[in-house]
Order: structure tokens, then C-alpha cells, then sequence
């Protein structure tokens, strides 16, 4: 990981996190409700798009429905228009310095939501853009403390990992409230949990577990063998870490009045992780090999690494395989792993996503983005979404439209929710 | 049905319940009528609130009684309803709706982007560098120099007292040149003998053994050392670094989402390279300082030529920092020759 090298350790997953793809499906399982028994004097037959349902008429459902149903998720997105949505929201944060950002978050998240239909019906977004701004300038001064901290002197650098473990886990219960509570499903919110005593209980021993490397750095003056065995104590830790954070956010996630399950797949985690890590071995393997054999054609007076730019290019070759090869892997199995563990009730989650196609996807996307100068990015963020959106599968034994909404009127401040953006804290997987 | 009427879903926004209902866009009114024809919601068009069109998915529209509308835009037909009813679309939606409108706005995108990155960031950078305290900036240079020495540098091979005696030439020169420009100057070699020199942030100049045999001669490794001065006193490697930070938060902007500028903010040492303006600024730098003590600034003209030389001769890949790959290079020369005759 990546605090072997001096404090702080940047936390990969920051990394991992591109584009609204990512930020549409870390959210807890999106809906549940299938045909209800209430409806069924009037109800449409379900079909993926209004525009289809309205079409056919009126038939009545039978009452005693098969004991399993399964509701896909469809995506209507379309690249041509996020690229157009994409292009006044970067103008827009331009002019503005930033600014702007939190509006074009909101309509980037209403943009995925309103797109994503299950049983023909549509997510909603409703987060409010100056809560959401007040949260990242927040979020700005404590990630600014954070990466200049220890530049200013080793106290500096300490408090402020200290003010990060306290403020941490209420940051992130606060996130995750923020963004559940924003969300809505057939005029539903879904919700989470918050109770602080647990929020703590869970992360700090993540947080501790996390700057370890860099408090170590800190506390002894060379890179010893104490930073060693931290260092892959924290790295061993990661698949538990992840799981733990995985378990929490859906395990308190809540839709109307029903509450989300998360069953636990720590094994699952762990049999993940060390597959990818081989993975993560096989490709800097590569990338370092071609960044050798690309030195050496440049001749014998080129030095590898060299400096600067090109030390950037090399680290970029060896990097991109990391990304394009082990990332899809990870995210395609930990997705699975998730998923299957998630309950709603009787609603079960599952979703079909193949390593492999999405490998394809990412391999697409990153080279296309590089060969158009990033133009291609938001083809790419729909792709992605795409793909993930509509390999989910929802299936239930009960209809659940009735369910009775677990009113969510009080307003939530967004500061958590800035922060978890920030931090990249909202693990994308 | 008629052209103010549309198919919709209701969500009462107690249960989950999804009821087929017609919405009728009624004067200034929204009304909401189940399929049996009774009313269920009458509201003025003002208080409802509206999510934005998109061309694929349906309209949000939610009621001040907490209900909620899910309303196909049927090809556009819901948002000509609107619009006879006098609902305003935000400038923002008429811009992204319309191609042209959009080119245009890449176009300014881009025109801005290059705008902060050739001025904004530079300007900036500098803005923040003259405010900085001066403990940051030592520390920056610092931990960069304990990161060279772990992984590039070794110690200098030329004896203490030939050092000793460099250095003090040196900081008299500085005296009588740049008084109060606080530097500190490391003495360092590279296994492959580079010939190189570079100034950190917080003043230190650090001049690689390769450097000083190559240029074989004293004044012109005063010349040299003038020039990485020349660097410190105008504070460049601390805005370059600041620059870098100000890249990694555009880029941020543009194809993160927010979250990248986190992971871009970590420094890398891509910060030895200089622009062409700051080189130009180090070399007339360079030549005042030579000049002020009655040096010759041949000997740094010739080192220049001959490391060009050289370059052209392996390839461009190991260019020191006080000759950077710019194509500027030969109008640097040019530069540096002008001098020679005044
Ligand atoms: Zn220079």
C-alpha cells in the first residue's frame, strides 16, 4: 500500500473512484419493490420504460404470482448526452473556480438516477448543492491539513491524524445518511441508520489501522524494519478493513421502513484480495518490463526512472495495467461478493458482472480517453454505469410495494457527504 | 388524450404504492386525476418543484403535499406543455440541449483550461510562493533532498578541503551579487557521473561532481552555480511545485470527481524541470552575477555550447536541469552570446 514510501500514505482506493459509474452503485441496493399485491386491481404489468407500459393495456395480474420474480435494472443513458451535460458542468466549474461543482454533482447524480429504472420505474436525487458545497470546503481544509500537514512539522501532521480519527467516523455516518437520504424509489427515500456510539465502534480501528504507516514514518527517523512490519500489517488488513466498511454501510442502509441486511462475506473478501494482489503483481511485472524495454530503445544515455516528466510517463505505463487489468478483476468479484450478501427482507440482490466484459469496458475506455485527450470520459462514465447498472439483478418471493414510508423530512447537513468525496472514503467497489 | 394531458406515475410518498393517474398541465395549475376520473392533487405550477429534462428518462416532479410524479417527456411534447404554461428552463439545460451551444461551450472550456494553466496557475503559484513561510519552503527542500539522497544521489568524491574552498568563492560572490538570497550549497554525485545542477525549494543548490570536471573550469561552475542562485531567488522550485499541485487539482476538476484531486495532490519530484521563462530569468540571473564580480562569462557560455553538443550527440535523454530539453535551447545560447559582447 501506498504508506510504505513517507508520510502520509495516500489511500489507494482514492484512485480507484473515477466518474458518476462508481458513485451510482456504491449506494446500497437500489430498490426493492416489485409488483404489490395493493396494486394489483390497476397495475401496468411491469415492463423496463413507461413509454412501453402505457402502451399495452390494463391487465389484470393474477393474485397467487410465482414464488420468485426477478426485476432487471435497465440504464437509459446515453454517452452524446452526458457528454453534453459533462461539458457545461466543466465550463460552468471552471469560471466559477470550483464552485460550480457541487450544482454539476447534483445534476451528474439526478442525470445516473432518473436513467436507472427497475420494474420501469426511476431513481430520484435530491441532494441539496450549497449543503453539498459548505461539505466539500470543509472537506477542502482537512485535506489540505492532511496532505501539508507533516510538511509543516511532525506535530502538525500527528494532530491532524488525530482530528481525522475523531471527525472520521461521524463524517462518514454523516456521508452515508446524506446520500441515502437523497435518493428516492417510487416516491420513497431510502435512508441510513446513523447511531455514533456504533459509527465509531466500526471505523476507528479502520482509521487507526490505516495511519499507521504514516505515524510510524513519523515517530522513527529512518524507514526501519518497525515501518515494515506496520506497513504490511495495514496491508494485510485491507480486505478486513474494506469488508467492515462494506458490512456497515449496507447492513444500516434502509428503504422506507424496511431495513437492509448484509449477511457478511469476510472469506470472500480475503479469497478477492489475494487473487488481485496476484493480479496487481502479474501487471506492475508488465508495465515495469515495458517501461524497460522502452528505456532501452531510447538508448544507453537514457537513465530509468530519469526524472521528472518522464519519470511520470514510466510510472504511467507501469500504473495502467494495474488499472486495466487487476481493478476489473477486483471490482467485478467484490461486487459480486457484495450483492449476494445484501437483503432487503425477502429481496435478494445478485449481479452478473463478468471480469472479463468489464476488463473489456475499462480497457476501451482508458485508451479512447488517452487517444482523444479526455474527451471520450463521459462516453466512457456511461459505459461503465451501464454495464454495472444492468448486470444487477433484484429477485423476491413477496411484492413489497406497500411499504410504508419511514418519513425522512428532517434536512441533512452535507458535510459528511463532501468529506466522503473528498477522501475518497466512498469505496467505490 | 390531450396535449396538455399526460400519462403518469403517483407516488403518495407514505407507501411504495405506484398509481396510474393522468397529469393535466391546467392553466398555471398541475392536477392529478386517477384513472376513475376523481381528483387526487391540484397544486400551482410554482410550488411544485421540477427535476431538469434528460432525453431518455422521465420527469420528477414532486408536490408540496410529498407526493411524487414520474412523468415520461414523450418526445418533448411534456416539456412544450410547460413551456405554454410559462415554466422557465434554466440557461443551463437551453445551453446543453443544443449541439452548437455545446461545441461553442468546449471550445471556451478549453480556451479557459489553457488560460489557467499558461497564466492563471503560474501567476498563482507565484502569489502563493511570496506568502509561504519560509519554514514550509525549508522543509519542502528537505525531505525532497533526503528523497534524492535515498535514491539517486551519493556523497561527492572531491576532497573536504576543495569543497570547503568552492563554497566560500562561491558565498563571496553571492555576497557582493544577491546579498540576502539565503541558500545552502550540498556537494553530491551520481554513479553514472551526471552532470547536472538543481535548486530545491527553500534555497538549497545541490551540484552533482559530474558538473564540476565537465565544466573543468572555476568560472564556469560559478557561472552554473549563479544560475541555479538565480533559481532560488526567484523562488522556482517552490512555485514549480506549486504548479504541480495546481495541475494535479485542474485535472481533478476536469476528470475525477473531486475525489481525484486527492489522489493527485501527493508531490512527485516531476518539479525539476523548469519552464523557459524561468530559465531565461536564471541565465540573465547568471550573467548579472558574474558580471558584478568581474567574471568572465565566456567559460558559462562555453559549458552551455558543450553540453548541447553533447546532448546531440547521446540523444536527449539525460539533459541536466540548467539545460532543459526546451526547444528553446538555442535561443538561450543566443541569449548567454548576446551578453558576451555588451
Ligand atoms: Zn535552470
Amino acid at each position: 500500500m501506498g504508506g510504505l514510501g513517507g508520510p502520509p500514505p495516500s489511500p489507494p482506493n482514492a484512485r480507484k473512484r473515477r466518474g458518476g459509474a462508481v458513485a451510482l452503485l456504491d449506494g446500497p441496493p437500489r430498490g426493492a419493490a416489485s409488483r404489490s399485491v395493493h396494486e394489483e386491481r390497476l397495475e401496468i404489468p411491469p415492463s423496463s420504460t413507461y413509454a412501453s407500459a402505457v402502451a399495452v393495456p390494463l391487465v389484470p395480474l393474477d393474485a397467487d404470482a410465482p414464488s420468485m420474480t426477478t426485476a432487471p435494472l435497465v440504464f437509459t443513458g446515453r454517452g452524446g448526452e452526458y457528454f453534453r451535460i459533462w461539458v457545461v458542468n466543466l465550463l460552468l466549474t471552471v469560471i466559477t473556480a470550483g464552485l460550480y461543482s457541487a450544482w454539476t454533482k447534483v445534476r451528474k447524480a439526478k442525470y445516473f438516477a432518473q436513467n436507472t429504472r427497475l420494474d420501469g420505474h426511476v431513481f430520484g436525487y435530491h441532494g441539496n448543492p450549497k449543503a453539498i458545497l459548505r461539505g466539500r470546503i470543509i472537506a477542502l481544509v482537512l485535506l489540505g491539513a492532511y496532505t501539508w500537514g507533516f510538511q509543516f512539522s511532525r506535530v502538525a501532521g500527528l494532530v491532524t491524524l488525530m482530528v481525522l480519527c475523531a471527525a472520521g467516523p461521524w463524517l462518514f455516518m454523516r456521508s452515508q445518511q446524506f446520500k441515502l437520504g437523497n435518493t428516492s424509489f417510487r416516491g420513497l427515500r431510502f435512508g441510513f441508520d446513523a447511531r455514533v456510539g456504533e459509527a465509531y465502534r466500526i471505523m476507528l480501528p479502520i482509521l487507526v489501522l490505516w495511519f499507521a504507516p504514516a505515524v510510524v514514518t513519523a515517530l522513527t527517523a529512518d524507514e526501519g524494519w518497525q515501518l515494515g512490519l506496520v506497513g504490511l500489517l495495514t496491508t494485510l488488513a485491507i480486505p478486513w478493513m474494506h469488508h467492515r466498511l462494506k458490512a456497515y454501510q449496507h447492513g444500516r442502509a434502509v428503504y422506507g421502513d424496511r431495513s437492509f441486511a448484509f449477511l457478511g462475506a469476510r472469506r470472500k473478501f480475503y479469497g478477492v484480495y489475494l487473487k488481485g494482489a496476484g493480479l496487481v503483481v502479474l501487471a506492475v511485472l508488465l508495465g515495469t518490463t515495458v517501461a524497460f524495454v522502452i528505456a532501452w530503445f531510447r538508448g544507453p544515455a537514457s537513465q530509468f526512472p530519469g526524472t521528472g516528466f518522464e519519470a511520470a510517463i514510466y510510472g504511467g505505463i507501469i500504473v495502467l495495467p494495474v488499472y486495466v487489468f487487476a481493478w476489473p478483476f477486483l471490482a467485478a468479484r467484490l461486487q459480486q461478493a457484495v450483492w449476494t450478501s445484501t437483503r432487503l427482507g425477502d429481496v435478494r440482490f445478485r449481479t452478473e458482472i463478468k471480469a472479463r466484459a468489464l476488463f473489456k469496458i475499462v480497457f476501451k475506455s482508458v485508451m479512447l480517453t488517452l487517444l482523444t485527450c479526455g474527451l471520450y470520459w463521459p462516453f466512457a462514465a456511461v459505459a461503465l454505469a451501464r454495464y454495472r447498472i444492468e448486470c444487477v439483478r433484484v429477485d423476491s418471493e413477496l411484492p413489497l410495494t406497500a411499504i410504508a414510508a419511514d418519513l425522512h423530512g428532517r434536512p441533512v447537513a452535507a458535510l459528511g457527504e463532501g468529506a466522503a468525496d473528498t477522501f475518497g472514503l466512498d469505496l467505490g467497489l | 388524450m390531450r396535449a396538455n394531458e399526460f400519462r403518469a406515475w403517483f407516488f403518495s410518498g407514505r407507501d411504495g404504492e405506484a398509481a396510474a393517474v393522468v397529469m393535466r398541465v391546467d392553466g398555471e395549475r398541475v392536477v392529478v386525476e386517477a384513472t376513475d376520473g376523481t381528483v387526487r392533487e391540484s397544486e400551482p405550477l410554482t410550488t411544485v418543484m421540477m427535476s431538469e429534462p434528460f432525453d431518455h428518462a422521465p420527469r420528477l416532479i414532486t408536490l408540496r403535499s410529498g407526493g411524487t410524479l414520474e412523468v415520461e417527456e414523450e418526445g418533448g411534447r411534456l416539456a412544450r406543455a410547460l413551456a405554454r404554461a410559462g415554466v422557465a428552463v434554466s440557461p443551463v439545460v437551453q445551453l446543453r440541449r443544443w449541439w452548437p451551444a455545446v461545441l461553442v461551450a468546449l471550445a471556451g472550456l478549453i480556451a479557459l483550461v489553457s488560460l489557467a494553466y499558461l497564466k492563471g496557475l503560474p501567476l498563482a503559484a507565484h502569489w502563493v510562493a511570496d506568502r509561504l513561510p519560509a519554514g514550509i519552503e525549508g522543509r519542502l527542500g528537505d525531505q525532497m533532498l533526503v528523497a534524492l539522497d535515498r535514491h539517486y544521489l551519493g556523497p561527492s568524491q572531491f576532497d573536504a578541503e576543495w569543497r570547503e574552498r568552492l563554497a566560500r568563492r562561491f558565498a563571496d560572490a553571492a555576497t557582493k551579487a544577491a546579498p540576502g538570497v539565503p541558500y545552502r550549497l550540498e556537494f553530491r554525485a551520481t554513479s553514472e557521473e551526471s552532470i547536472n545542477a538543481f535548486a530545491l525549494p527553500g534555497g538549497v543548490v545541490i551540484v552533482l561532481d559530474g558538473l564540476v570536471r565537465f565544466a573543468g573550469d572555476e568560472a564556469a561552475v560559478l557561472g552554473v552555480l549563479g544560475h541555479e542562485l538565480g533559481h532560488v531567488a526567484y523562488r522556482h522550485s517552490t512555485r514549480q511545485v506549486l504548479q504541480s499541485v495546481g495541475v494535479g487539482m485542474l485535472a481533478g476538476m476536469l476528470w475525477g470527481d473531486f475525489s481525484g484531486t486527492a489522489a493527485s495532490v501527493p508531490l512527485v519530484l516531476g518539479v525539476l524541470k523548469y519552464s523557459r521563462g524561468f530559465e531565461r530569468e536564471a541565465d540573465d540571473f547568471a550573467i548579472a552575477f558574474l558580471r558584478a564580480n568581474e567574471i568572465s562569462i565566456e567559460p558559462f557560455y562555453d559549458v552551455l555550447v558543450r553540453l548541447v553538443e553533447r546532448e546531440e550527440r547521446r540523444g536527449i535523454a539525460t539533459l541536466p536541469d540548467f539545460i532543459s530539453t526546451h526547444p528553446s535551447l538555442a535561443e538561450r545560447i543566443e541569449h548567454v552570446f548576446k551578453a558576451l559582447d555588451e
